[in-house]
């Protein structure tokens, strides 16, 4: 479904992605695991077109600084030139680091803006779909997002790129600051997610959660690929066993 | 901008301290609405896109200008040489936006350097132009006048309340309850997150801007009848709109109204009390007050937006 083969961005001269190839196909769960700056959040946002928007930005102010090389596939189409909001349109969508969400707006609000892409029926039924994910959302629906405990709002920042209807789901970092009871609750909800069929590229520095879910995952350090296998190949490389599962 | 009336029996000092209250009364909430039409605009842009469109008094003259000319020059009916007044002032804020402030996207200095600039250059083009001389003016839409309390009041100026009330009500309903209002206050809080689900940033500016032109158009041709198309005019409506968003706290319907309100009833004192002269006094007083004791506005609240994909 996704390719990513040869990507590498750059930052003025400092290499965050370098010469990195990887696939996704329709219906895994796919980890990738790095410390801090490994450059996840660069892929993440690679595919997902917030790094290019970004270069266009400041190209248009008139500074050359990011470098985007390489190729990106999905469904065997080339976007590797494709905005954003077009890549959205084909399902690929991403739930930023730090649980972005709009703060002024009400749960409620914030489904629906994730929603804007998509006919007003098929926003209704995601809705009731993130209700079902995490009935706490529901109950607190009219309430404004900025005031929902941290916990919360990464429900919804999943809630409001699954009212997007994504057919590649993109987490950035989705454990990151939670409590380990949010994290049991939010290891249910993908789990939910993937057995519905949804295909999920995941995010993180810490995999151990993560390895009950994947069918595969890589490993990346400086931007570059260190190991990738199934989820057990990954428990048994004595070295990534130690870095990144903590065992 | 003072646009209180002369006052009838020409010196203040004639009146009679009960018919000056009732006039501060009355002209206070004319003025009030008054400024609260004039910085509608200014207020959507900013709400909607981030964007502090300094080129406000620029487009508010050079609405009028526009107007005048459809009126007198090409002899349109009022109607539609208002409405094609609004899509002009709409499409050059479209424009502006597609233009230059596209390349200086979310570089707040450099967004108001640009706007400030456009905006005195069309003051100063107008003025090169030949609209400094007090020949132009626009017709008033209702022509007459009603006695309240001992005071006259215009129906232009009564009309100017209610439309100022109905686009203030019309704009908070579009900005909190459709689904482009949504997407577009959405876009203004977090950028990158509103690209995340498909929100295009610069279509979302781009109307941003056009809709708060079409609204400063639309005051030039309620609020200009009830004086002078000066350059003056110009200058003095973008000193009046920064005393009001600074007062009010740039992005809530709430905030615009009272701080327009307290606007309106302090340079109507002034005015009756003292002089009209008064005016530009009154709003950057208020400007400096505000900054220096409660610099996020009366209502306000600070933001932090920081910048990271
Ligand atoms: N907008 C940017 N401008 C300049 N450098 C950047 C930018 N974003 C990321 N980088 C650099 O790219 C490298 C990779 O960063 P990235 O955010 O992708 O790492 P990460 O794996 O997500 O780390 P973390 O786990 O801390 O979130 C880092 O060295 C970082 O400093
Ligand atoms: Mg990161």
């Amino acid at each position: 479904m996704l390719e990513v083969k040869e990507l590498m961005v750059f930052y003025e001269n400092a290499l965050a992605v370098n010469n990195l190839s990887l696939e996704v196909k329709e219906g895994e769960f796919v980890g990738i695991f790095g410390s801090n700056s490994a450059g996840k959040s660069t892929l993440m946002n690679t595919i997902a077109g917030l790094t290019l928007h970004l270069k266009y930005r400041e190209e248009r102010r008139g500074g050359e600084r990011i470098t985007i090389l390489g190729r990106l596939k999905f469904d065997g189409e080339d976007i590797t030139h494709l905005k954003p909001v077009d890549r959205v349109q084909k399902g690929i969508v991403l739930c930023r680091e730090r649980h972005p969400i709009f703060r002024d707006n009400t749960v409620q609000e914030n489904l629906q803006l994730g929603g804007y892409l998509r006919k007003e029926h098929e926003v209704k039924e995601s809705i009731a779909f993130v209700f079902e994910l995490f009935p706490s959302l529901k109950r607190r629906r009219n309430q404004k997002a900025g005031m929902l405990s941290g916990g919360e709002q990464e429900m919804l920042a999943i809630g409001l790129v699954l009212a997007a209807r994504p057919r590649l789901l993109l987490m950035d970092e989705p454990l990151l600051g939670l409590s380990p009871v949010m994290q049991q609750e939010l290891v249910r909800a993908l789990k939910r997610l993937s057995q519905e069929k949804l295909t999920i590229f995941l995010a993180e520095q810490y995999a151990r959660p993560i390895m009950p879910l994947i069918d595969r995952g890589y490993v990346i350090e400086n931007g570059t690929l260190i190991v990738s296998g199934s989820g057990k190949e990954l428990v048994d490389n004595p070295e990534v066993r130690s870095a990144y599962f903590g065992m | 901008m003072w646009v209180a009336p002369p006052l009838k029996g020409g010196s203040n000092k004639i009146m009679g301290s009960d018919a000056l209250i009732y006039s501060v009364l009355i002209y206070g909430l004319v003025n009030g609405a008054v400024i609260m039409l004039t910085s509608l605009g200014f207020s959507l842009t900013f709400g909607l896109s981030g964007v502090a469109n300094l080129a406000h008094g620029g487009i508010y003259l050079l609405s009028g200008c526009l107007a005048w000319i459809l009126l007198n020059t090409l002899g349109l009916p009022f109607l539609p040489a208002a409405v094609i007044t609004m899509v002009l002032a709409g499409l050059l804020g479209a424009g502006v936006y597609w233009l230059v402030l596209q390349r200086v996207r979310g570089l707040a200095l450099s967004e108001m350097i640009v706007t400030f600039t456009i905006g005195i250059g069309i003051l100063e083009f107008l003025r090169w132009a030949g609209f400094v001389t007090y020949d132009f003016n626009l017709p008033v839409i209702i022509k007459g006048s009603l006695t309240i309390a001992g005071v006259i009041v215009d129906y232009q100026r009564l009309l100017v309340i209610g439309v100022g009330v109905l686009i203030a009500v019309l704009l908070w309903f579009f900005s909190h309850h459709t689904k482009i209002g949504l997407a577009l206050r959405g876009m203004a809080q977090d950028e990158y997150t509103a690209l995340s689900v498909g929100i295009d940033s610069d279509w979302a500016a781009a109307l941003s801007m056009a809709l708060g032109h079409m609204i400063v158009a639309m005051a030039a041709i309620m609020i200009l009848p009830l004086g002078l198309i000066s350059i003056n005019v110009g200058y003095d409506v973008l000193t009046m709109v920064l005393a009001v968003t600074i007062l009010g706290g740039l992005e809530s319907t709430a905030g615009l109204t009272l701080a327009s309100l307290i606007l309106g009833y302090a340079t109507a004192a002034t005015g009756m009390y003292l002089n009209p002269q008064w005016t530009q006094v009154v709003y950057l007083a208020a400007i400096v007050l505000v900054l220096a004791l409660r610099p996020s506005g009366l209502l306000g609240k600070f933001k932090e937006l920081e910048e990271r994909v």
